[in-house]
C-alpha cells in the first residue's frame, strides 16, 4: 500500500473508527452503573473442576442478590464479572488481567484451584486489586501473604496443613492404620497436601507405601490399583478432583479393592452423586471439608434452604457455601470500613470479627482467617459428622 | 510378583485395544488421504458424547445408543468428509493440520456450548465385574477386547479382497494411477475418512461406561496418545497399528504399575521421540503400508 493509498478516502475510514470507539463506550457504560461495585469471580467454569465452579459462581450470585435487595452497601449495588480460570493457572491468570483491566473491578473472588490462586497473587498485588479467596487450600497462599509478602491477599478458607493433620490423626486413632498408599491428583493441591501428610508421618507412627499422581483426565487407574492391591496398603490417601473420584470409585469395584481399603482425604466423597456412582468403594471414606450441608447451625441451615429455593432444588457443596460467606465477609468489612475503597476494606478486613455459619471468624497476621476443618466419614450411604478442628500453623520463618 | 505381572499385562491388553481401534482410523486416513487427522479424538468424543445424550435425555438402552453414536459420527464424517478432507487429496501437509486442527476445535467447543463445560457421568454399558484369571474384569472390557479383534479381522479381510479395501490400497500408493484406471479417487478418499471417523465414534461410545466422565476436551488426549501409535506402527499400516497400539498400552500399564501413574502419559511422546530418531518410518517394513 503506497502512502497516498493509505490516506485515500480517509475521512470516511476516520468516521468509521470514531462512530466504532464511541459504540465501544456505550456498550460498556451500559453494562454497569456508575457506582456499583465491580466484583470479580475467577472460578473454574469449564474442565474437570466445572462443577465446583458453578457452584461456586451461584454462591456468589445468591449472596449479591441478597445484599441488593436489601439496599446494598451504602446504596451501591454489587455487580459481578466472571471469569474462567479452567483450573490451569495460564487461563487464570488471563481471566484475573480481563477483568482488572476490562472490567475494571476492584475485588475478586478466586479461584478454587490453588495452582491458579498462587499465579493470581501477585497480578493483584500489582494491581492493587483485593483478592479474598474462599476455597483454595495450599497454605503457600497465605505463608506469602500478609507479613509474608501479598498484602493485598486474604483467605477465608481453612488450609491443607490442618487438613492432612486432621485426616491423618482419624485415620490413625479411630481406624488404626499404619500403611498409606497415595493417589493423589498432580498439581500444587494434590502434592501440597501429601507433602504436609508427610509432614505429621512420624508423629502417628505411619507409612506411606506407594505414591502415585494422576494427571487432570486421567481416566484409566486399573494399574495403580492393581499395584496397591498388592502392596498391603490399609487405606488410599487420596486429595482429588471431583469428577475423577465416581472413576477411581468404579474401578476400585471392578479391581476388588471396594470395601477393602478406604479412600480418606478429599475429593467430594460426601456428595450424594458420587457415592451413588459406587457406594461399596465409598463407605468408610473418611474426608475433611470446609463445610458439609448437613452442619447444624441455624445460619447455615438458611443457607442451605435458600440456595435449593434458588436453584432447583439443588443441595449446595462447601464451595457455593464458602463463596456466598465471603461475599456476605467482604460487604460487612465494608460496611465496617465505611467505604468502597480497595486499600481501606483491606485494612479493615485485618481487623473484623465476622459471624459466620461456621463460627467467629478472624484473620491472622498472614491474612488467613482461622476457621474449622470439619471430619466426616461415610456410614451407610450417607456423610455423618465426626467433629471440627481449628488448627493454628506454625508459620515458616522466612 | 507373578500375580501383579500378569494383570498389569491384562490391563495393558485391555487399554491397547482401546488404542487400536481409534489409531487405526487415523492410519487409515493417513495411508489414502496423506492427512494427519488432528481432529480424530473428537469423533471419539462425538460418539460419546451422543450416546450419552440419547441415554440420559430419550432414556434408550446401551446398544441402541450404540448404533445411534456410530450412525452420528458417521453423518459427522460425511459431512466434513465431503465438504472439507476430500479436499486435502494433492493438496500441501500444512493444509491438512489447519484444518484438521480446526475441525477439532470447532467441535470441542461446540460440544462445550451445547451441553456446559462440566463433566457429564455416563450412566449404561456392562460394568458389573467378572472374573477372569483371577482378576477382576468390568464385562465391557471384555466386550472392548472382542470389538478390537473383530474390527481389526474385519478391516484386513475388507483391504485385503473388497473392492473397496483394493480401492484403498491403490489410491494409498498413488493417485494419478487410480484416476487412468477409473477408480474413483473422490468416493474412495470419503468412505475411508467416515469408516475411519466411525471407529474412532465407536471407541469412544464403547469406553464410555469404564472411563464414566463425558466432557468436551476428551478427544485431545486420544488424538495425542494415537499420534505416537499411528507412527509407531507406520503411517497407513494397519497391522502395524494393532501391535503398536498394544505395544503402547502394556507400556504404560507397567510403567503406571511399577514406576508411577504421574509417568503414564510420557510413555507416548517417549515412544515418539525414539521412533522419530531411530525409525522413522515405523516398526514394520515401508513395503507393508495396508
Amino acid at each position: 500500500m503506497t502512502l497516498s493509498g493509505m490516506f485515500k478516502g480517509f475521512p470516511l475510514k476516520a468516521a468509521a473508527l470514531c462512530a466504532l470507539a464511541l459504540t465501544g463506550g456505550f456498550i460498556s457504560q451500559a453494562q454497569a452503573q456508575d457506582g456499583d461495585i465491580r466484583l470479580g469471580i475467577v472460578s473454574p467454569n469449564t474442565g474437570s473442576n466445572a462443577r465446583y465452579g458453578s457452584f461456586a459462581l451461584r454462591g456468589a450470585q445468591l449472596a449479591v442478590e441478597e445484599i441488593n435487595s436489601a439496599g446494598g452497601i451504602n446504596g451501591k449495588k454489587i455487580k459481578i464479572f466472571s471469569g474462567d480460570s479452567q483450573c490451569t493457572p495460564v487461563e487464570g491468570v488471563s481471566a484475573t488481567q480481563r477483568l482488572i483491566q476490562e472490567d475494571k473491578v476492584g475485588f475478586i473472588i478466586g479461584d478454587i484451584c490453588s495452582s491458579v490462586t498462587l499465579a493470581m497473587q501477585p497480578i493483584v498485588e500489582n494491581a492493587k486489586v483485593l483478592l479474598v479467596n474462599a476455597a483454595s487450600s495450599n497454605p503457600a497462599i497465605t505463608y506469602k501473604a500478609g507479613v509474608g509478602g501479598f498484602k493485598w491477599t486474604y483467605r477465608n478458607y481453612p488450609t491443607d496443613e490442618v487438613r492432612s493433620l486432621v485426616v491423618l490423626d482419624y485415620a490413625t486413632k479411630q481406624k488404626n492404620f499404619t500403611k498409606f498408599a497415595v493417589l493423589s491428583v498432580d498439581s500444587d493441591y494434590g502434592r501440597g497436601a501429601i507433602n504436609f501428610t508427610k509432614k505429621y508421618l512420624e508423629r502417628f507412627k505411619s507409612e506411606i507405601i506407594s505414591e502415585d499422581y494422576y494427571k487432570d483426565g486421567e481416566v484409566d487407574f486399573r494399574s495403580v490399583l492393581a499395584k496397591i492391591k498388592n502392596s498391603g496398603a490399609q487405606a488410599i490417601i487420596m486429595y482429588g478432583l471431583a469428577d475423577t473420584t465416581p472413576i477411581i470409585a468404579r474401578q476400585m469395584v471392578e479391581t476388588g479393592l471396594a470395601g477393602k481399603i478406604p479412600l480418606i482425604g478429599n475429593g467430594e466423597f460426601n456428595a450424594p452423586a458420587t457415592i451413588k456412582a459406587a457406594p461399596t468403594a465409598l463407605n468408610g471414606a473418611i474426608e475433611a471439608a470446609a463445610w458439609l450441608p448437613g452442619w447444624d447451625t441455624p445460619r447455615s441451615k438458611e443457607f442451605v434452604k435458600k440456595f435449593e429455593a434458588a436453584y432447583k432444588g439443588e443441595t449446595p457443596n462447601n464451595h457455593a457455601y464458602s463463596h456466598w460467606e465471603t461475599v456476605h465477609l467482604i460487604a460487612a468489612t465494608m460496611k465496617a470500613a465505611n467505604s468502597t475503597d480497595g486499600e481501606k476494606v483491606r485494612d479493615a478486613m485485618a481487623k473484623i470479627k465476622f459471624d459466620s455459619a461456621v463460627g467467629p471468624i478472624t484473620f491472622d497476621d498472614h491474612n488467613q482467617a482461622l476457621v474449622p476443618m470439619i471430619l466426616l466419614e461415610i456410614e451407610g450411604g450417607a456423610p455423618s459428622i465426626k467433629g471440627a478442628f481449628v488448627g493454628s500453623i506454625d508459620y515458616p520463618k522466612n | 510378583m507373578l500375580n501383579l505381572l500378569g494383570e498389569q499385562l491384562l490391563n495393558g491388553i485391555v487399554t491397547g485395544s482401546v488404542y487400536a481401534i481409534v489409531a487405526v482410523g487415523m492410519t487409515m486416513t493417513f495411508g489414502v488421504l496423506r492427512v494427519i487427522n488432528f481432529a480424530h479424538g473428537e469423533y471419539f468424543m462425538v460418539g460419546t458424547f451422543a450416546s450419552w445424550f440419547v441415554i440420559e435425555k430419550i432414556d434408550l438402552g446401551y446398544p441402541q445408543s450404540v448404533v445411534f453414536a456410530v450412525a452420528l459420527t458417521a453423518l459427522l464424517a460425511i459431512v466434513v468428509g465431503y465438504f472439507l478432507m476430500r479436499k486435502m487429496v494433492g493438496a500441501p501437509f500444512e493444509n491438512g493440520v489447519l484444518a484438521t486442527l480446526g475441525v477439532s476445535l470447532i467441535l470441542q467447543n461446540l460440544a462445550v456450548a451445547l451441553f456446559g463445560g462440566s463433566y457429564k457421568f455416563f450412566n449404561g454399558g456392562y460394568i458389573e465385574p467378572v472374573e477372569l484369571f483371577g482378576y477382576g474384569l468390568a464385562q465391557q472390557r471384555i466386550l472392548i477386547v472382542i470389538v478390537c479383534v473383530l474390527v481389526f479381522i474385519g478391516l484386513d479381510l475388507m483391504v485385503t479382497y473388497s473392492r473397496m479395501g483394493k480401492s484403498m490400497r491403490a489410491v494409498s500408493q498413488n493417485i494419478e494411477c487410480c484416476e487412468i484406471v477409473g477408480i474413483d479417487v473422490q468416493s474412495v478418499v470419503l468412505w475411508t475418512f467416515v469408516i475411519g471417523a466411525s471407529l474412532a465414534g465407536l471407541s469412544g461410545v464403547l469406553t464410555a461406561p469404564v472411563n464414566v466422565s463425558v466432557y468436551g476436551g476428551m478427544g485431545e488426549l486420544i488424538t495425542f496418545k494415537t499420534l505416537p501409535i499411528i507412527i509407531m506402527g507406520g503411517l497407513g499400516n494397519v497391522r502395524g497399528t494393532f501391535i503398536a497400539a498394544m505395544i503402547l498400552g502394556i507400556a504404560e500399564s507397567f510403567v503406571a504399575g511399577f514406576i508411577g501413574l504421574q509417568f503414564r502419559d510420557s510413555v507416548g511422546f517417549v515412544t515418539l521421540s525414539l521412533m522419530l530418531m531411530w525409525r522413522p518410518h515405523g516398526l514394520f517394513s515401508l513395503q507393508s503400508r495396508f
